[in-house]
């Protein structure tokens, strides 16, 4: 498997562009429009603002202690005179990414019948997609030979070599 | 017995909410955990009106792709929501009407009925979508009839954008569409562009959002306005200057206005086509190499799943809900879009409401009036005895859904669907929780015609 993409990384450089490293450009690209942090890096601040992105969040920090909730910060207005209930606390420690929690939820052994999240999804469109220049905004005309990424005259090229042309393609 | 009732609509950026009977226009509270890095702030939820500098605000947001997932943030978001001084009204003593997103997953749903009869301990409560309240509100008012028995709700908000049929009241879930952009996207993406072409706003999510509120617009004429912006960069009707805040109480943004001397200090922002160039990704998800069909597409898609006599119905009753739909030009650039996917003798109606961030809100307060409301509560004490079994036999959503195509449903005239027959309060066993069955294949909605579920 990592013979074939390097190959085929090798081949995209080479002359035109492998359609799967676009793609998993242009998903990795669509996934950060898709957060809501704006600070790419991990934040641990007082209340606990630490990004566990990824999988399941623990209960525990790296150093094994209870991990400081959010909500303990804030004293609920009236008062709550009991303790959480079980349910309620696991689900405030236990944090699932959409992704895992979506794959918990095994949408394809429901009924082929039955409507879900993931035959929602509106279908592709019928035409291709209009060429945008990636750097100025305005229609393109022209793909990167490295990258693919497209631009539409030799201004938005020589800015989109000297910025964010990806020369590698991975 | 009638108990005092809470609305709540609990949308991904903000919540809606109110007491029926007395708030008509809802409380808007930001529904995530912000801090402020630079005055080492944190603001929860309603705590945010009190802000001051929105400058590098981090957000924490209880909704992942639409789907409330952080309990943590929306526990401590509603702990300061949910009691008497802030309600009016103690939980205890209370009915509570709340929102979930389309295709909620089971689990997820699980943990709302675990918040609303554990933690807060309401008398009872209703769990719907947002678009399934539309049918008791008056946005489709302006004909002058009582509302549509068929309709299609559009309902483009923060986290995505749905296309939801309903015929006779109930969701036709079957034909159901979503759009993964958003008001969330949108913001992001004029981030990106801003950082890549004048200044580095990547932190700034909350400066952004309202740089896009205040210049975007939906273009009726995208080819048109886009070579007006590339001929003169600098000058053209379309360009505009926002001047950034920096947070004196003197000045927040806002737009140049024409003749207006900017202060000597002030950032500045040029806005050319990216004014009309964010929007267009709800039309042209695929402009950022987003594989879906744009809205427009969507909607006809939408409606040639559903039976063919009432097509010309759903075409014209398509309603506009949530945030996004905002943009000066949306509902224009929808009608003109869908009159050319639209067949010739169908008339094409769009409605929307003057705010339709409280769409949602209005048309649920509304219903939250009505026996029909009264119905579908389920109370803390039924919970207590059968868990959230209780919730999934009596709030009906996509788990109830059977393929209906265009033989599944009666074209005379009503169309009724099966499923919505709650006033004379009796179990539905069409609704019978959908125990998931182990498939060879994959279900795709649309594979199999007409197979009657197994009860």
């Amino acid at each position: 498997m990592r013979q074939k993409s390097l190959r085929q990384a090798q081949a995209a450089k080479a002359s035109s562009f492998d359609p799967e490293v676009v793609a998993k450009r242009t998903k990795r690209h669509l996934d950060e429009l898709e957060r809501s942090n704006s600070n790419y890096a991990e934040t641990t601040g007082v209340l606990g603002f630490v990004d566990d992105e990824d999988g399941e969040a623990g209960g525990r920090t790296a150093k094994g202690r209870a991990r400081q909730t959010i909500s303990d910060k804030r004293a609920p207005e009236g008062g709550r005179k009991k303790k959480s209930t079980m349910n309620v606390r696991t689900a405030v420690i236990y944090r699932k990414t959409f992704t895992a929690l979506l794959e918990d939820a095994d949408l394809s052994s429901y009924p082929s019948s039955t409507a879900t999240y993931l035959t929602a999804a509106a279908p592709p469109p019928s035409q291709p997609p209009r060429m945008i220049c990636s750097v100025c905004g305005y229609f393109g005309r022209y793909r990167c030979k490295k990258c693919a990424m497209v631009y539409c005259d030799k201004n938005c090229e020589e800015v989109h070599e000297e910025t964010r042309c990806e020369r590698r393609v991975f | 017995m009638r108990h005092k009732t809470i609305v709540l609509d609990n949308g991904g950026h903000t919540i809606k909410l109110g007491m029926q009977g007395v708030n008509k226009n809802p409380r808007i509270v930001h529904n995530g955990v912000f801090r402020s890095d630079r005055d080492k702030i944190t603001y929860v939820g309603k705590e945010l009106d009190g802000c001051t500098d929105f400058g590098a605000l981090n957000y924490r947001l209880p909704f992942e792709k639409g789907y409330l997932v952080d309990w943590d943030v929306q526990k401590a978001v509603w702990d300061g929501l949910m009691y008497g001084k802030q309600l009016g009204v103690d939980p205890p003593d209370a009915s509570l009407l709340i929102t979930e997103p389309y295709f909620d997953l089971p689990k997820i749903q699980d943990v709302y009925d675990q918040f609303v009869f554990e933690e807060y301990e309401f008398k009872s409560y209703y769990r719907c979508t947002p678009a399934s309240m539309v049918p008791y509100g008056d946005l489709f008012s302006q004909r002058g009839l009582p509302p549509p028995e068929c309709m299609i709700v559009v309902d483009c908000g923060f986290s995505f954008t749905h296309v939801v049929p309903i015929m006779s009241g109930s969701i036709v879930w079957n034909a159901v569409k979503r759009i993964d952009i958003g008001g969330k996207v949108l913001t992001n993406h004029l981030k990106e562009l801003i950082s890549f072409r004048q200044w580095n706003m990547m932190d700034e999510t909350y400066v952004i959002n309202e740089v896009k509120e205040a210049c975007c617009y939906v273009s009726q004429n995208f080819k048109q306005e886009l070579e007006l912006c590339k001929a003169n960069p600098q000058s053209n009707p379309i360009v505009c200057e926002y001047i950034l805040p920096d947070y004196s109480p003197t000045r927040t943004g806002r737009i140049r206005q024409p003749g207006e001397q900017a202060p000597e200090t002030a950032q500045i922002l040029s806005m050319g086509n990216e004014r009309f160039t964010v929007p267009e990704i709800v039309f042209r998800p695929d402009d950022i190499g987003m594989e879906q069909m744009g809205l427009a597409a969507t909607i006809a898609h939408t409606i040639s799943l559903l039976p063919e006599d009432l097509q010309g119905m759903f075409w014209a009753n398509i309603g506009l809900i949530g945030g996004s739909t905002k943009f000066p030009g949306f509902k224009q650039r929808l009608i003109t879009e869908l009159r050319a996917l639209a067949p010739v003798d169908c008339m094409v109606e769009l409605y929307q409401a003057t705010d339709p961030i409280v769409s949602a809100y209005t048309a649920a307060y509304t219903f939250a009036s009505q026996p029909a409301f009264q119905q579908r509560l389920v109370t803390r004490a039924e919970y207590l005895e059968s868990g959230s079994s209780a919730c999934r036999r009596k709030f009906k959503d996509w788990k109830g859904s059977t393929l209906r195509g265009n033989d599944g449903v009666s074209g005379k005239g009503k169309g009724r669907a099966r499923e919505d027959t709650t006033d004379s309060g009796s179990e539905e066993t069409e609704e019978a929780e959908v125990v998931p069955v182990k498939k060879g294949t994959k279900g795709k909605g649309r594979a199999s015609v007409g197979r009657p579920k197994d009860k």
